[in-house]
């Protein structure tokens, strides 16, 4: 019966469907790992580097002559910087959306505010869903990827500080999936510049040491604090580069379940299309026969 | 108390060396700069240029390493750079490669002089090592 072949067919496609989905599963699973071990590597890097700030502001002391200007609010320009970072690749569910959404929740808020935005978006992902929209994006890199490197995360910090202390922007916001834990994901908005206070007055806990300074201690300020915006958006492409693997993973896992559904329920149509087929073939058995008698 | 501290090696993407040094020179900004157990509390800032470690094993180790900071407190030893490299994972192509993305650098005020040349310095001796 041309039923129970059609069946046959879909039930077949279901199940490679299942195939593929489960080995993305698993894939995203590996890869989850592996970038979350890079973002336990980073962070001794950051914590030491936050240490050695707040050390240091604390040898300066409280001196307002000592405000790196990476630290002090510029002159409100009306316009801002926005960093979005979406990932290259789909299938992974509502994660690039929800950092889009973010973002556009941010642009309505401060054009209300009568500020412009300047978008520099990262991935391909948020580069094709702005191109469609028409919205303008004063950058497009699509090269980061989802193992963020160093080297190539340095140059956007370092055009990103250019333009701030140029007083071209007032501020720079990053748009990103903030990886809270495994189980946890939110998509946020943080501010990278102006530095937020490096010195959680004594949080770290850090020693009180006197420290020999090389150079004088206003320039070694004046070049750790670009090293800790850039380990800050280090780290922040860091985590959304795990974020989006969970992501994948989820939806890759609801995707096996969905089929796995759908094979159960074709199956259940196929046996009892073929249960119909031979109950009709007796039937026309049973009553040839009695036709005959 | 042995002559001995803790030297830990970072870099952004990884903690590079976690060992325990009888002495350690480190390239700072201006000149080498040696580092014995015990000494005082320093705040230093980095150039480029090979890192010499002596473990306490007696084992002399040596890496490659450009910008960043270098602090000595309470007997340990944090170097903070962005690129830490040991000589075996140098190679002239690396290298022909840092020094055009060095050569590529465009300067503009002081910062971007000193970032030019560190980074010239380091492909100049990331091929001398892979060219050994």
């Amino acid at each position: 019966m041309a039923n129970r072949r059609v069946l046959v067919k879909r039930r077949k496609a279901a199940r490679n469907i299942r195939k593929i989905t489960r080995t993305m599963q698993l894939v995203a699973t590996a890869r989850f790992q592996a970038a979350f071990n890079r973002v336990v590597a980073a962070r001794p890097y950051t914590e030491k580097l936050a240490q050695v700030v707040s050390d240091l502001s604390r040898a300066l002391g409280s001196d307002t002559d000592a405000q790196h200007s990476l630290l002090k609010a510029q002159h409100d320009t009306g316009r801002v910087a926005l960093v979005v970072i979406t990932s290259n690749r789909g299938l992974c569910g509502a994660y690039n959306a929800n950092v889009l959404r973010k973002a556009s929740a941010f642009l309505e808020q401060q054009s209300a505010e009568g500020r412009s935005v300047d978008v520099h978006m990262m991935g391909k992902k948020g580069v094709s869903y702005f191109r469609f929209l028409k919205r303008p994006m004063v950058e497009e890199n699509v090269d980061i990827g989802d193992i963020p490197r160093f080297e190539s995360v340095e140059p956007v910090a370092d055009a990103l500080m250019a333009k701030f202390l140029a007083g071209q922007v007032s501020a720079v916001h990053l748009a990103f999936m903030k990886f809270l834990s495994a189980g946890q994901q939110r998509a946020e908005i943080v501010q990278l510049l102006p530095l937020a206070e490096p010195a959680e007055s004594g949080a770290t806990g850090g020693s009180n040491l006197d420290y020999e300074l090389l150079p004088d201690a206003e320039s070694l300020l004046s070049d750790l604090l670009p090293a800790t915006v850039r380990a800050r958006l280090f780290q922040a492409f860091q985590e959304a580069a795990v974020s989006e693997q969970v992501a994948r993973m989820v939806a890759m896992k609801a995707a096996t379940d969905a089929a796995e559904d759908m094979i159960r329920r074709l199956t259940q149509e196929y046996n009892r299309a073929r249960q119909t087929a031979i109950t009709m073939e007796l039937l026309d058995i049973v009553g040839g026969a009695n036709a005959l008698a | 108390m042995a002559n001995t501290f803790e030297l830990s090696v970072i870099t952004p993407e990884k903690g590079v060396l976690e060992t325990v040094a009888v002495s350690v020179t480190i390239p700072a900004y201006d000149g080498e700069l040696g580092v014995l157990a015990h000494r005082a509390p320093l705040l230093v800032k980095l150039g480029a240029g090979w890192m010499r470690i002596e473990t306490a094993e007696g084992q002399k180790l040596r890496l490659l390493v450009s910008g960043g900071f270098a602090q000595m407190g309470d007997n340990k030893l944090a170097v903070l750079t962005e690129q830490a490299k040991a000589p075996e994972e140098l190679d002239t192509a690396r290298a022909r490669a840092a020094m055009e993305a060095a050569e590529a650098m465009v300067v503009t005020d002081d910062a971007s002089f000193e970032a030019r040349a560190r980074a010239l310095r380091f492909a100049k001796e990331m091929a001398k090592a892979a060219g050994e």
